[in-house]
């Protein structure tokens, strides 16, 4: 008598063949591998800034000890309390301003009908190719005209002309993703447009908010040029203007330098852990649609 | 609570689209309307035009006696339910319900009041404080029913609300939301491309096609009596079977003749009907699938058929049957230059399930001459004198 008999696949009971589990564990440490290199190459600097920060002048240049006299002495080289401050003002001004621009322009590319309104949302994106350097000197004329080139106003002014376009780009990508149906049913149930946008889209467009505002912060809060260029009052000058002023000092302390750059890294470096989780699905959105 | 009148109402997109073309329907106090048809046929931009989404290109719309073609949405005191809710996803299940009070102004506790006693009537009460995502299909599709209900508007709106869900919630939600427009007696108009809801749910139907009202009529009277070849073949499950043929009188009395085969029409069809002259130009002639029943042996009133394909539902079978001649082959329909036109040639017939009919047998099959239906070859309206 002959049977026929089914021979056993490597693949029965576990539901994967083992042969595939094996390269691509091999996979997952050269990846894990790769990162390690990646993030050490990242953090040495940070590494060598606050090593370097907690040497006094003369351990620095021997190569060896430990002084937290750089930290210490720090206020009394640089006003860094004023110049933190005068970074969160030009900060905070010029996202709020952003903001306020970009959401109600985002609202309406996305979901209101008007004449030429692809057109004009074109020609306002396209102002994000366009570099800072680019245009720095006619903005610099115009500020000037305005007599705005002392404190804050005309940095921040600047600031927001520059940050608009990325803002209005990413609320309007963000708010073709939310359906119409949802500001339909709040216009029906009583809102105007500005309360569907104000009640119903802002409480859900946080992860697009929290985007823009850490992006902003970032390139603001980093930026050197406009602060150097459009503050001219010595008591306005922004953190990274201080820093820049002090390492072209004729006797410059490298470990004073290093403290104030941590300074300086730090608030950028804590508004982006703080909202990374909303970074993330603020710039994948309209991937998983 | 009020009634809605469309008075010529019409809707062009662009310059040319005209998504609704010269509507008139009126839809009493407390009367369930359902718009029904095809994709693209109109009735979500009648409805949209009805909420004040949309403009009105011309026509008048009226809603409790005043006209509302200039009035904002919000100022219409209508209630509408989406397709896919439309809840906010922010808000707890409490606080969307109340919100178009709140907007309104009304204090917290007549807030509190009227969602609580909507909350019962749609048994939503254990849910208040949870998130639309933390709800199943049918709750949420509840809680956007009682976002409508809660503000007592004169009129409902329902833009296929039952479409995201699956087939036996579908059908609980259809009673659900039947019982609750019967129990507040609002005037509703209720969007939908399926025939069965639209059959089961509304007082009358209003058929669509191509932006065109075809016919508005209670659903029983639409079944036995389409206006239009439209709507006879889209009303129904499966809808009704249309075959081109001609009409001849011989001794035994009047007969259509389809192919070779000829079936021998009652009398009284020519009194109720405004048949074709004899030997014109042919009719359309149309019978429902329950009308067809198998027979022993031939007769007039029967035809000769062969089983192409069965399809088993459970409850009943759907038997494809192609008409044959005389000598056993499949028979053409033919228009009056002779060529062979694209009806179809065959009828669909609803069998009992232990009815033992198999693919390639012949069958004798009678039509219930009771319910015979003609409509005109060219305009497609039905023949039928109106009594």
């Amino acid at each position: 008598m002959t049977t026929l008999v089914t021979p056993p696949t490597e693949s029965e009971g576990t539901g994967e063949p083992r042969a595939m589990k094996k390269p691509r564990k091999v996979g997952r440490w050269i990846l894990f591998g790769a990162m390690v290199i990646v993030a050490i190459v990242m953090l040495y600097p940070f590494w060598v800034m606050v090593i370097t920060s907690l040497k006094s002048e003369s351990q620095f240049l021997s190569g060896g000890g430990f002084s937290w006299l750089s930290w210490s002495s720090l206020t009394s080289v640089i006003p860094v309390g004023q110049e933190v401050l005068s970074s969160t003002i030009l900060c905070s001004a010029s996202i709020f301003i952003i903001l306020c621009v970009g959401l109600p322009a985002g609202f309406a590319f996305s979901k209101l009908r008007f004449r030429s309104s692809t057109a004009v949302f074109l020609v306002i994106v396209s102002a994000m190719m366009v570099p800072l350097q680019a245009i720095l000197m006619p903005e610099f004329v115009n500020v000037t005209k305005l007599h705005l080139t002392g404190g804050y106003t005309g940095a921040i002014l600047v600031y927001a002309a520059l940050g608009t376009p990325f803002s209005v780009f990413l609320f309007t990508t963000y708010f073709r993703g939310v359906p119409d149906e949802l500001i339909e049913a709040g216009i029906v149930d009583g809102l105007g447009y500005f309360g569907a946008m104000w009640r119903l889209v802002l409480p859900i467009a946080v992860p697009a908010i929290a985007t823009v505002t850490v992006l902003q912060f970032i390139q603001i809060w980093d930026d050197l040029l406009v602060g150097l260029l459009f503050i001219q009052n010595t008591s306005d000058r922004p953190i990274t203007v201080g820093l820049a002023v002090l390492a072209a000092g004729r006797t410059t302390s490298i470990p004073g330098l290093m403290a104030g750059s941590i300074i300086s890294a730090l608030p950028a470096m804590l508004v982006y852990l703080g909202f990374q989780r909303y970074l993330v699905k603020g710039l994948t959105m309209g991937i998983d649609r | 609570m009020a009634e809605i009148t469309f008075d010529g109402v019409t809707k062009i997109f662009g310059d040319d689209i005209r998504a609704v073309d010269d509507l008139s329907l009126h839809v009493a106090d407390g009367e369930f309307m359902v718009l029904v048809g095809p994709s693209g046929c109109g009735k979500t931009t009648a409805l949209r035009m009805l909420a004040g989404l949309e403009d009105i290109t011309s026509g008048t719309l009226s809603i409790g006696g005043s006209v509302v073609n200039n009035v904002l949405p919000k100022d219409r005191d209508v209630a509408m339910v989406f397709q896919n809710y439309a809840l906010y996803p922010h808000m707890t299940v409490a606080q969307n319900m109340g919100f178009a009070l709140k907007v309104r102004g009304l204090s917290k506790a007549e807030v509190a009041k009227k969602v609580g006693e909507a909350a019962a009537i749609l048994r939503l009460t254990d849910y208040l404080d949870r998130r639309p995502k933390a709800l199943s299909g049918g709750q949420r599709q509840r809680v956007a029913m009682g976002r409508a209900i809660v503000r007592s508007p004169q009129a409902f709106l329902m833009d296929e609300p039952l479409s995201n869900l699956d087939a036996q919630l579908r059908v609980e939600m259809r009673l659900e939301i039947a019982r609750i427009q019967r129990l507040l007696g609002v005037a509703t108009v209720y969007v939908t491309h399926d025939q069965i809801e639209a059959m089961t749910m509304g007082d009358r139907v209003a058929v669509m096609r191509g932006g065109k009202l075809q016919q508005c009529d209670t659903p029983q009277d639409l079944y036995d009596h389409p206006r239009n070849e439209f709507v006879a073949g889209f009303m129904g499950s499966p809808p009704m079977n249309l075959l081109r043929g001609s009409l001849e009188s011989n001794d035994s009395g009047l007969a259509l003749v389809l192919g070779s085969q000829r079936l021998a029409v009652p009398s009284n069809y020519a009194t109720s009907h405004q048949l074709p002259k004899v030997d014109g130009p042919g009719v359309v002639f149309g019978v429902r699938p329950e009308d067809i029943e198998v027979l022993e042996h031939s007769g007039s009133d029967s035809l000769s058929t062969k089983v192409e394909r069965r399809e088993a539902l459970g409850a009943e079978i759907l038997v494809h049957l192609a008409l044959v001649d005389a000598v056993g082959n499949d028979a053409f329909v033919v228009n009056d230059s002779g060529a062979v036109v694209s009806r179809p040639t065959t009828l669909v017939a609803k069998m009992g399930p232990r009815s033992g009919v198999s693919v390639g047998d012949q069958l004798q099959v009678r039509l219930n001459p009771d319910h015979f239906h003609f409509f005109d070859t060219d305009s497609g309206l039905s023949l039928r004198r109106s009594s």
